[in-house]
């Protein structure tokens, strides 16, 4: 493990000294930030106006939202049970552009839904999240008594508020949560792809300048793999932290400089206010809320996202890194390993689409297989835990990671053999009866 | 305890194919051993065995009596043929590297890093990435990274290519100190001149087998034991009809004008070096004569054409 941890060094150093690992640190951050700013600024339709039923059965909003108006939305109450027909077909609605649906099991499973005529861009979406959350929130409170801000935050979970579009109700693809696991999920395998090459061509040149043969005299072709592996994933680490500081003081500048103020302090709940609940007025009282922040700073779980996000990073990062490797070391020339990188690409794009698909039909048997098969979970995952679990569904996020680490270590295995029995040829064209005749040698 | 290497009946197979086929030999402390044969006869694959790079289908390695473990690793020294460097890290960065990895602290490795820098008269290198040396300059680095841990067993594949007369000739010194200090070398070479000037012992592999083994001028007179080098004034056709049944002139040479010649016979039946001298006495001014050293090229050229004759 010594010479692993070296080897691990070694390449940590030179990652990190290169030109392009700090050209990458400050260019992917500043083109995801400005890629936000573009979603937020020209995304979507732009509406300036929206006309909001609330249809809540059961009365728990107590036909309230928020004490204030917003001039850029309506909202009207229905005590009703109204079906999708009834909204679409009946003169009496048609001046509604959107109605929420509250249902009595809202506080539970933390679900509701927006049903929309013409999709509205994200700052609106975001408008209306925010404003429905917050009264729920509100009524969560109340519903609980007063409590201090630390317990409150321990309980709160994260809404599921789906927008749809009400004449095609399926397609959950408006669902502006899914596409921020989404990018999780893409930023993972933008990771891998990017210092997954890295390890092929890092074991390509070794084999090609014959360092590999002082190496392997010493490190035994498993810690040589391991240690490769390791240290370059660290470097894709301390890039991803990297990117993370600079995209959240990115996020920070944008929300005090360019997207302040939506809500403006007459749309405080002067009740709680004056009640002096601790939370709420700490929340309504802060001028810099608005629904990028929303968005960005409260609508996503992190603790959680980041968490598993961490986890599906780690053995997503060794599970296709080996296979990198392996790569790298079993073909004859650096150019021969070139041509085997195109089917891992075309395996990283089957998993982007997957994701993807995930968003459309979350319900499909490809989505579902694909939230379980290692190729494709970490995007997949990452997408479904921004939409959220439900109650019951909670043990598929770790049956999904189990696969992955069990899938990760058997990759690894495999790759260590191909590896072992490569690494010192040369000069040979890579065929699947040499790759077999390698694996089947110990 | 005097260190000690034995090679015993290794057999490695690729494929099917035989690499090496039942070789053994030993190499003690304190001698520059050679390990030679034609390319593709097996000797870097017997390198990568003792060095634990392959493992033997069959026999063993032991250094001092015991089976070679992933522990001894760090008392072996290995110069490959083919030689590799980290390009972009500098020489005292790359050397540091390669002495943690054979084991060394790294307050150890900063020391003899310096010791060899200083002593090699190359301090002013220290900075330079390994991509702005030049062949030899890079060979010499690697050289230091082979011999910084101060290995007990040196396996040099080629040391000597690329290097210029007189790092050749630092080279060699620096092997012959080592063998004062009672390492053991392995030298696997092309270079004949060089078996010839450093190397104590020498194996020759062909085909995958061993097929001669021993000290140089044992090798050296193996197929020549009968043999004599005469140098001779006077004329060539007196020479001939001089010798009869009992010897063969296997080579002749003109030195002078066709009056001055050396010759190779060999001695066939019981006749000696004293019959030959009176033959040839009567009839020839003999300048010189003595038992006839062929050169290493020659008795590598002959083993192994004698080998590959054999086995057509």
């Amino acid at each position: 493990m010594h010479n692993s941890w070296l080897i691990a060094l070694r390449e940590l150093k030179e990652r990190i000294r290169s030109r392009s690992f700090l050209l990458m640190a400050f260019l992917g951050p500043f083109i995801i930030l400005l890629l936000t700013y573009l979603l937020f600024s020209f995304g979507g339709n732009k509406v300036k106006h929206w006309n909001v039923l609330i249809v809540d059965h059961g009365g728990l909003f107590e036909n309230k939202i928020m004490p204030g108006k917003d001039k850029a939305v309506s909202y009207s109450f229905y005590n009703g049970i109204l079906e999708l027909e009834e909204f679409t077909n009946r003169e009496e609605f048609q001046k509604f552009d959107a109605f929420v649906e509250i249902n009595e099991k809202i506080f539970k499973n933390k679900v509701g839904f927006v049903f929309y005529r013409n999709t509205p861009d994200p700052k609106m979406q975001t408008r209306v999240k925010f404003q429905i959350e917050r009264r729920l929130e509100e009524l969560l409170i109340e519903k609980n008594g007063k409590i201090p801000l630390k317990e409150y935050l321990k309980i709160k979970q994260p809404l599921v508020l789906t927008f749809a579009d009400v004449y095609d109700p399926n397609n959950l693809a408006g669902n502006t949560r899914a596409w921020v696991g989404f990018f999780f999920g893409t930023l993972i395998f933008l990771f891998i792809a990017l210092f997954g090459m890295t390890i092929l061509r890092s074991v390509s040149s070794e084999k090609s300048n014959r360092i590999v043969e002082v190496l392997l005299a010493t490190v035994s072709p498993k810690s040589l793999m391991l240690g490769k592996i390791i240290g370059i994933g660290i470097a894709a680490f301390i890039q991803f932290f990297i990117w993370s500081i600079l995209i959240g003081f990115g996020l920070y500048l944008m929300r005090e400089l360019v997207f302040i103020d939506l809500f403006a302090p007459e749309n405080l709940n002067a009740t709680l206010l004056s009640e002096g609940t601790s939370y709420t007025e700490q929340y309504f009282t802060n001028k810099t809320y608005n629904e990028f922040v929303d968005l960005i700073f409260n609508r996503i779980h992190y603790g959680t996202v980041l968490f598993f996000f961490i986890l599906f990073f780690i053995f997503g990062y060794l599970f296709y890194g080996a296979l990198f490797a392996a790569i790298g070391a079993v073909s004859g020339s650096e150019n021969d390993g070139q041509q085997f990188v195109l089917p891992i690409i075309f395996l990283l794009l089957i998993s982007l689409y997957s994701g993807y698909h995930f968003i459309h039909y979350p319900e499909s048997t490809w989505a579902k297989m694909s939230h379980y098969i290692p190729f494709t979970s970490p995007i997949v995952v990452m997408v479904k835990l921004s939409m959220g679990y439900s109650e019951g569904e909670t043990y598929s996020i770790y049956f999904s990671l189990i696969l992955l680490i069990l899938s990760a270590f058997v990759m690894l295995s495999i790759a260590a053999r191909l590896y072992k029995n490569g690494i010192l040829q040369f000069g040979h064209r890579i065929r699947m009866k040499l790759l077999l005749k390698w694996l089947k040698k110990t | 305890m005097k260190n000690k290497l034995e090679i015993e009946h290794v057999e490695k197979s690729f494929f099917g194919k035989k690499a090496l086929d039942n070789v053994s030999f030993q190499v003690n402390g304190g001698e520059i051993f050679g390990i030679l044969g034609p390319n593709g006869a097996g000797k870097t694959t017997l390198i990568r065995i003792i060095n634990r790079i392959i493992e033997a289908d069959k026999g063993g390695v032991k250094l001092n009596g015991n089976l070679l473990s992933d522990k001894d690793l760090k008392k072996i020294g290995y110069l490959p043929e083919e030689r590799g460097l980290y390009k972009s890290m500098t020489v005292y960065d790359h050397l540091i590297f390669l002495g943690r990895l054979r084991g060394l602290s790294k307050l150890e490795a900063k020391q003899k890093t310096n010791k060899w820098l200083q002593h090699f008269s190359i301090e002013s290198w220290k900075t330079k990435r390994i991509e702005e040396l030049s062949k030899g300059m890079a060979q010499k680095v690697q050289f230091i990274g082979t011999v910084l841990h101060e290995p007990e067993l040196l396996i040099l594949d080629e040391p000597l290519s690329g290097f210029d007369p007189i790092n050749v000739a630092l080279i060699m010194e620096e092997l012959k100190r080592f063998k004062e200090e009672g390492k053991i070398i392995i030298l696997s070479t092309h270079n004949m001149r060089s078996v010839e000037d450093i190397c104590d012992k020498a194996i020759l592999i062909h085909q995958a087998k061993k097929i001669a083994e021993g000290s140089i001028s044992e090798l050296r007179t193996v197929n020549y034991n009968d043999v004599y080098e005469i140098i001779f004034k006077g004329n060539m056709i007196a020479f001939a009809n001089s010798l009869w049944a009992g010897f063969e002139l296997l080579d002749k040479t003109i030195l002078e004008d066709n009056n001055k010649f050396r010759v190779t016979v060999k001695l066939l039946g019981n006749n000696n070096f004293h019959d030959l001298l009176k033959v040839l006495m009567e009839s020839i001014e003999i300048e010189s004569a003595k038992k006839y050293l062929p050169s290493m090229q020659d008795v590598f050229i002959e083993l192994t054409q004698e080998k590959t004759e054999k086995n057509a």
